[in-house]
């Protein structure tokens, strides 16, 4: 693989006894759609902040290219913060404009790229509305005209999927990858692992602000053990796997249909495995499966997403009613 | 996770300075363009100019209008050929577009009296002097000015032989006051008229400037600005954008001001009292140059809109004192010791300073002292205030305290 093309290097951030940021190490290669996750709280947002040196590091660098991130190239980056915002009572063509402005386009480039977001993202016809007057959705788009709309080398989009519906999900992953196809960095973030595993090719998960894993989805969906899911008809316990030899495969969990999920050594155990099981009866299911990335999440730091969300929450509620909420 | 603050900005590899300055110049009036592109399209802001305008227009041409109708200027004759000079005076009264009635009077001294009772405007002494109660700073003007040039050209043909080629050059009579001159009554309202409009440009123009960084943060386009443009350019290009506004419509007034005076005769526009409008304009921009940045600053602290107005509030102190202490000047002779001390900070200056100068309290000099004080002050404002400003601006939650944020910016 050739080098990445950003590059997150030993991002440090400490908020008082807070540490949002703890040598985060990671690289996004260029033209993918690059997935950024994590639990509420992992350091996310920090780290998206950093980049455009919105949030302000302690230690750590974050490269371009190979040169250290300035104002020239983030100029050719576009941003959806978290937060979303715009001018609320800017109507949308001026706003989408004057953004495209900032980013150094002359005027009747901006007037162009405005115009094209804006009917590509399905807004024609409210060029002249204000934004506080477009509903839910349509403020969610203009928002992503916003980041668009100079046509950025690298796309930063912090948790671009909350708030949508399935619809809305399908129309943003398939602008995500549109905008890949063309040869944009898409790096976006999200707490709901499983939600976006079939929407990026590669990942970085992270907790506490530190990397757990990174790398292409399918290979940290496979893992280095594949894993079978094997069901005998009429074995709810799946007792059969008992006899199971730790040398040929691990149970990791038995559903409540008696699907029992086994983690192999090599795919040549699978059928001495296959063999067990139609010995202890008819086999109905036999194949192999995928791990989800939250489960892919959970082997690696050994809690779920939902457990180190609460873990976060209740430490958030202890030290916000010093610093004060983010919300 | 509510204490971000802004990293220095790294420079750019790669580029020159002058490419940099040149950005950073362009990015500060796209920010500034788009206030006044904004806020010149509402109404609002449409009606309050043109009431304002009227509003000034009427000021000023109203008296001068009631004033020039109903009463003619009655002047006293003492002395000379009576017909002559009674012709003088009317043909006077004539030329300043206004009327003038020519009384003679037995003796100086009944026509003196006369002319402290207010009875006579002026009097023709001999042909040679005229006397009034009270010259005003900017010098005679209307029907007096008119006689005090009309008879001094008689004066100069009867008694100097061959006078007439030294017609030309023309020859105006001396103008004597029976009291010393205190600031004329115009002066003091000019005045006024300046502190009114520096504390209306700076209250409304100063909450708008604390109101719009607050839609920012508290709406969070904040953070997408922050992305591309520096804190700085964008409070400099805010302050800047509304600023230009403000401006645009004090040049106004003071165009309506001098339009209007001149058209209507009004001796508002003569001499002193059109310097205290100079003063008045360049207090304007200081005044609204230092509170501005402040302003910006306290909309930066807030994370509601709805806490600006409590915010700016402390801010706006300084000059409601210089504001409510400036009614005593105007219509008392002479301010205060205290007062001339604020006609010196640059808080209350632009206040301050106009007023003492329209009552005739302190020299032009004293006026261009304290006018460099207050750019320096400014100067100082503007480095705090974007200090502040960028570190408060991404702090959501609560409301940030002065000190804090002061205490803050200095770690910073």
């Amino acid at each position: 693989m050739t080098s990445p093309e950003l590059e997150l290097d030993g991002l440090r951030r400490r908020y008082g006894t807070v540490t949002a940021l703890d040598g985060l190490t990671f690289g996004v290669p260029a033209g993918q759609v690059f997935g950024f996750l994590g639990p509420n709280g992992a350091g996310k947002t920090t780290a998206m902040r950093a980049i455009f040196g919105v949030a302000a590091l302690d230690a750590g660098e974050i490269r371009w290219r190979g040169r250290p991130v300035g104002e020239a190239a983030r100029r050719t980056f576009g941003y959806m913060p978290e937060e979303r915002g715009l001018y609320p009572a800017m109507e949308l063509s001026d706003q989408v404009e004057y953004f495209a402005l900032l980013h150094g386009m002359d005027g009747p480039a901006a007037a162009a790229a405005a115009s094209h977001w804006i009917g590509r993202l399905g807004l024609s016809g409210r060029e002249a509305t204000r934004i506080d007057a477009l509903s839910h959705g349509n403020q969610q788009r203009a928002q992503l005209a916003v980041a668009l709309v100079h046509d950025p080398e690298l796309l930063v989009l912090d948790e671009p999927f909350s708030g949508l519906d399935p619809g809305g999900i399908d129309e943003m992953s398939t602008i995500l990858k549109e905008r890949a196809a063309a040869g944009v960095t898409v790096l976006f973030s999200s707490h709901q692992l499983d939600l976006v595993e079939d929407i990026c090719e590669a990942v970085a998960i992270i907790h506490h602000g530190r990397l757990v894993v990174s790398g292409p989805v399918a290979e940290l969906r496979r893992g280095d053990r594949p894993r079978l899911a094997v069901r005998v008809t009429g074995d709810i316990a799946a007792a059969w796997s008992a006899e199971l030899g730790a040398a040929s495969g691990t149970v990791d969990a038995v559903r409540a249909d008696g699907t029992a999920e086994i983690s192999i050594t090599s795919v040549a155990d699978s059928q001495a495995i296959l063999d067990l099981a139609r010995a202890a009866g008819p086999v109905e299911h036999f194949a192999y499966e995928d791990r989800s990335l939250s489960e892919v999440f959970r082997r690696a730091t050994g809690a779920s997403v939902g457990q180190a969300e609460a873990e976060h929450a209740a430490a958030s509620m202890a030290s916000g009613a010093m610093t004060g909420a983010r919300r | 996770m509510s204490t971000d603050t802004i990293s220095p900005a790294q420079p750019a590899s790669g580029q020159g300075g002058s490419v940099r300055d040149g950005r950073a110049l362009r990015m500060t009036w796209l920010v500034a363009h788009r206030e006044i592109r904004l806020r010149a399209k509402t109404r609002v802001f449409v009606i309050t100019t043109v009431i304002m305008l009227i509003a000034v227009a009427l000021a000023v041409a109203l008296p001068a209008i009631l004033s020039g109708k109903s009463k003619p200027t009655r002047v006293g004759i003492v002395g000379g050929d009576t017909t002559t000079l009674s012709s003088i005076v009317t043909e006077a009264g004539r030329l300043s577009g206004g009327q003038a009635i020519a009384v003679p009077e037995s003796s100086q001294a009944a026509a003196e009296t006369a002319l402290r009772s207010g009875d006579l405007g002026a009097v023709l002494v001999d042909g040679k002097e005229i006397i009034v109660k009270q010259v005003p700073l900017g010098g005679p003007s209307g029907a007096v000015a008119s006689l005090a040039q009309l008879a001094g050209l008689s004066h100069l043909i009867q008694t100097v032989p061959g006078a007439a080629s030294a017609v030309a050059h023309g020859v105006s009579l001396p103008v004597r006051g029976l009291e010393t001159a205190s600031t004329s009554l115009s002066s003091r309202l000019t005045g006024l008229f300046t502190v009114i409009v520096v504390w209306i440009l700076i209250s409304v123009y100063g909450s708008q400037i604390a109101l719009g960084i607050g839609e920012e943060k508290s709406s969070r386009v904040i953070e997408v600005l922050l992305s591309s443009v520096r804190p700085t350019q964008l409070l400099i290009g805010k302050v800047l954008g509304i600023g230009l506004l403000a401006l645009g419509q004090a040049v106004g007034m003071v165009i309506v001001f001098i339009i209007a005076g001149f058209a209507s005769g009004s001796n508002l526009v003569h001499g002193a009292t059109l310097g205290v409008v100079i003063a008045g304009g360049v207090f304007i921009v200081l005044g609204y140059a230092f509170y501005c940045t402040a302003f910006a600053a306290a909309g930066s602290l807030v994370s509601r809109q709805s806490d600006v107005n409590s915010t700016i509030m402390p801010v706006q102190l300084p000059l409601i004192l210089a504001y409510a202490l400036s009614y005593t000047v105007i219509y008392a002779n002479g301010a205060s010791k205290f007062y001339h001390v604020l006609g010196f900070l640059p808080p209350t200056a632009p206040i301050a300073m106009p007023v003492l100068y329209a009552a005739g309290d302190v020299p032009v000099w004293q006026v261009a002292v304290s006018a460099l004080i207050c750019a320096a002050g400014v100067v100082w404002m503007a480095r705090i205030a974007v200090r502040i400003y960028a570190n408060s601006i991404l702090k959501t939650g609560p409301r940030i305290s002065f000190r804090q944020a002061i205490r803050e910016s200095r770690k910073a």
